[in-house]
């Protein structure tokens, strides 16, 4: 081997050894990173008997880890990114929260808060590093108290409700703890529940206010289900249908539906059922079974679409109902009582227009109700003056202007809408409304034509009775005159030779006297002394009698329609035939050519208001009717005056007389006349319904005999005594004389006492100025029971005249009288001895 | 999902974890799409510490069932 060799070879060997070395090292630097690695990877390292070099070079554990690192870093890269979006997302949270978030450490330092918390507790911004949140917090809380502490104790979330700067928290504090698991920080969360509280404080309140509502509403309010079972009621309703609570469970709106209202049940049925609903009036009953009448409104409530009941609120009307049941009657009353009232009222409205009109004001205006309603007062109303036929204004306008009442002036004449009229009186009211404003006018009218006539006929019957006084005056005087006059006549007659011709003279005077006689008698019944004799009697035999009588002899015939049961009267046969005499005699005269006279008599029954004239009762109706030239209009009212006549012959006292006659017995006459077609006279009697008693005649006349015994005249008149002195004479008396009773008395007291006494006193009834005969036989009767005394006087109709005997006379005579009736009516009471 | 085993029963660490990642590697990109799913038999009970410690770094989901016969299960797949 050569040097070169062996230098070679040892260079080689040297070159291998370095090699080796390095080697070595190489792989010793290899296994010391692959530990190295294998630690971070969190295993144990590679023990070298594990692994040959050779083998881990083949396996090349770096390559592997590196691999993994790779895959590490990319996991981890992934796991920042999460973490990364993870705190961006709680930061949101954290900032955004409608709920304060504080985080402390386990000092109570403050680490962090959102911004709720600085709003909630007016913290600042810049909250040093070291201040605690007890110190911006809750100051006042206790220690022991404090749920931060609490949960940094316990390592659990503590919850509980605070009330911190005037509100009310929820707070929840959780811990966070660290790897030791203990607790580094707490998460303080509070949420405001204030507005949560008052907002059920207020609904609450809203709630109670409207349970206030329904439970002290006086209506009754239900709620139903759709079935009609009771789901709510309040106390209004169960206090007015009877029933508790407890009573309700079951019960079904049905219950208290009354079981008579047929009409409402269905109508009801209806509505609880969903199908309609709206505003109505039904029946409802209690417990105790009482009716309720309510009214009220039901609506469905539906809920999603679908039905589920009905919502009712009803109010009782029960009483209103009463009420207006009882103003309805009374209404009803008013209505009926203003078109009863006897007046016309007519009431309107604020513009004359008529709102009312009773039955009578439609009977006097031809306006029946519903045409006048809505019509002018003008149109309805119209009136003129009853005398001068001018329009006259009727005053309703006047007081709806002035508000005062009013009343027409007199002689107004309402024309009925037929054109009738109407002779009225009327007044006008204002009608006020509460306000006393006026709101209208109300105009009550009555028909004064039957009373304007009564009127007249009042003044006509006062005329007639004042010229009767006098009249009656007159005739007294002169009846007396004549008492001389005809006896001395007959005297005359008596002593005078028949044959010799002063007979004829004294005939002729007789028959002078005896007419003045008659027309004496007629003044005298038609003045105040004629008070009539009344006597049941028949009526008709009474005309029958009289008519035929006064139409003797003339060309008129009377004819008879007499009711078949006609009444009869309570009167003076006397003066009613006087009556007939005069009615006929008139009718006779009014028909010169002939003719006939319709007499009629019918029985008549007046109630209270038919006839204002006479008073209620039973009258006879005599109509005499003549055919003649009947009474011309402005004599109609005159013809019963006395003294008032046409003919040339007439008097004009027949007709004053019978109306004077008829008057006395309680009666009335009535005329009609029309010119040319006659006149009809009306009398009505008042009726007796008693039958009537046979007519008393009057005794033949005595046969004259050959008198004697004393007699006693009484009479103011000298004249009467002086020819009573001759005829007692005649007769064969004795007289003796008195001027009146006084003297009378003291006359026959001194007979008596002398053992002569009268055997008969006349007495005068009147006597001006002194005691007269009604007197004078009270007190003579009391001196001489047995004294008998004949009551003389012009007044044949006298009430004392006609009922002598029950005043004490025994007889009666009329002046003037004859020899004969004087003769006659002494014998006649004499002879009662 | 296609289950792929592994048997490295008998082998020791830090081999075990070595082969463990050298077959997670190379499998990688089809364990994270979700295709397979590995399954480790092991029976050295160190690797139940290291093998899931190093796959859930990596990112992977890890589940760790013992046997009956004494060895393991250890299955990698990917995080859902």
């Amino acid at each position: 081997m050569q040097p070169s060799e062996r230098q070679q070879h040892a260079d080689l060997l040297r070159e291998n050894k370095a090699l080796r070395q390095r080697n070595a090292a190489a792989m010793q630097y290899i296994r010391r990173k692959v530990d190295q690695l294998l630690t971070v990877m969190g295993t144990s390292p590679l023990r070298a008997e594990e692994l040959d070099d050779n083998t881990l070079i083949e396996l090349d554990p770096i390559g592997i880890v590196s691999d993994s690192f790779v895959q590490v870093l990319h996991h981890l890269k992934e796991t920042n990114d999460q973490l990364k979006t993870a705190h961006d997302e709680i930061t949101a949270i954290f900032k955004s929260a409608g709920m304060g978030i504080l985080v402390i450490d386990r000092d109570l330092r403050v680490l962090a808060y959102n911004r709720k918390i600085q709003e909630q507790f007016c913290v600042t911004q810049n909250v040093k590093d070291s201040v605690t949140c007890r110190e911006i917090l809750c100051q006042t809380v206790k220690d022991e108290n404090c749920p931060a502490r609490q949960a940094i104790r316990s390592g659990t979330s503590v919850r509980r409700e605070m009330d911190l700067a005037g509100r009310r928290f929820d707070m929840i504090a959780t811990p966070i703890q660290d790897k030791q698991g203990a607790a580094s920080q707490v998460v303080l969360v509070y949420m405001d529940l204030t507005d949560r509280i008052q907002a059920q404080e207020d609904l609450r309140r809203s709630e109670e206010r409207y349970r206030d509502l329904f439970e002290n509403a006086t209506d009754l309010i239900q709620v139903l289900n759709s079935d009609g079972s009771i789901q709510y009621v309040n106390h209004a309703w169960q206090e007015a249908l009877g029933y508790r609570a407890e009573d309700l469970v079951g019960m079904s709106i049905f219950d208290v539906i009354h079981p008579d209202c047929t009409d409402c049940g269905p109508e009801f049925k209806s509505v609880v059922c969903g199908h309609k609903g709206g505003r109505f009036e039904t029946l409802f009953i209690t417990k105790a079974r009482r009716t309720l009448v309510v009214e009220g409104n039901v609506s469905p409530i539906v809920e999603n679409g679908v039905f589920v009941g009905t919502r009712g609120i009803f109010r009782d009307i029960t009483e209103r109902k009463r009420s207006e049941t009882t103003v309805a009657a009374e209404r009803e009353q008013l209505a009926v009582t203003l078109r009863s009232i006897g007046d016309g009222v007519i009431t309107t409205d604020i513009n004359a227009r008529v709102v009312l009109i009773n039955k009578v004001a439609e009977h006097l205006t031809g306006w029946r109700q519903d045409e006048a309603v809505g019509r002018t007062i003008q149109e309805l109303f119209p009136i003129k003056d009853e005398r001068t036929g001018a329009d006259r204004v009727c005053p309703v306008e006047k007081v709806l202007q002035t508000g005062t009442p009013c009343e027409l002036e007199g002689n107004a004449v309402l024309v009925a809408r037929d054109g009738a009229r109407h002779l009225i009186t009327d007044s006008v009211a204002p009608i006020r409304d509460r306000d006393s404003n006026v709101s209208g006018a109300v105009l009550v009218f009555r028909d004064v034509t039957e009373r304007k006539k009564l009127e007249n006929r009042l003044i006509k019957s006062e005329k007639i009775e004042s010229l009767g006084v006098l009249a009656g005056g007159i005739a007294h005087d002169f009846n007396n005159l004549l008492n001389s006059i005809i006896a001395n006549i007959d005297i005359a007659t008596r002593l005078v030779k028949p044959d010799s011709d002063v007979q004829q003279s004294l005939q002729r005077a007789q028959k002078a006297s005896t007419k003045a006689k008659e027309l004496t008698q007629q003044l005298l019944t038609f003045s105040k002394g004629g008070a009539p004799v009344k006597r049941l009697a028949s009526i008709a035999d009474l005309i029958r009698d009289t008519a035929d009588f006064g139409a003797r002899g003339t060309n008129v015939r009377c004819q008879y329609d007499f009711a078949p049961d006609l009444w009869n009267a309570e009167v003076d046969e006397g003066q009613i035939s006087q009556v007939i005499q005069n009615l006929v005699i008139n009718a006779v005269q009014a028909m010169p050519q002939g003719g006939t006279i319709e007499i009629a008599a019918r029985n008549l029954e007046f109630g209270r208001m038919t006839s204002p004239a006479l008073g209620p009762g039973h009258y006879v109706m005599i109509t005499v009717r003549d055919h003649g030239h009947g009474i011309p209009p402005e004599n109609l009212n005159r013809i019963f005056e006395p003294y008032f006549t046409t003919k040339s012959t007439g008097s004009g006292l027949g007709l004053a007389t019978t109306y004077s006659i008829v008057k006395k017995h309680d009666g009335a006459i009535d005329v009609e006349s029309s010119l040319g077609n006659g006149t009809i006279f009306s009398l009505y009697l008042p009726a007796t319904l008693a039958a009537a008693a046979p007519v008393e005649r009057s005794a033949a006349p005595l046969p004259r005999q050959e008198q004697s015994g004393r007699i006693l005249v009484m009479d103011d008149d000298e004249l009467v005594r002086e020819t009573a002195g001759v005829l007692l004479d005649l007769l064969g008396y004795q007289a003796d004389f008195a001027v009146d009773g006084e003297r009378a008395l003291e006359l026959y007291q001194q007979a008596q006492q002398a053992g002569a006494p009268f055997d008969a006193v006349i007495m005068d009834l009147t006597i001006p100025g002194g005691k007269g005969g009604l007197a004078t036989i009270r007190q003579l009767l009391k001196i001489d029971p047995q004294a008998r005394a004949i009551v003389s006087s012009g007044y044949s109709t006298d009430a004392v005249m006609a009922n002598y005997s029950q005043h004490g006379f025994s007889g009666i005579v009329v002046k003037p009288y004859t020899l004969d009736e004087l003769g006659d009516e002494l014998q006649r009471v004499l002879g009662k001895k | 999902m296609e289950t792929i085993e592994i048997d490295m029963r008998g082998q020791l660490c830090p081999a075990t974890l070595l082969v463990a990642l050298k077959e997670i590697n190379a499998r990688a990109s089809l364990l994270r799409k979700g295709a397979v799913k590995l399954c480790f038999l092991i029976d050295n009970r160190d690797a139940t510490g290291t093998i899931p410690e190093s796959a859930s770094n990596m990112g992977y989901a890890v589940t760790v069932a013992k046997q009956p016969e004494g060895w393991y299960r250890i299955e990698v797949a990917v995080r859902t």
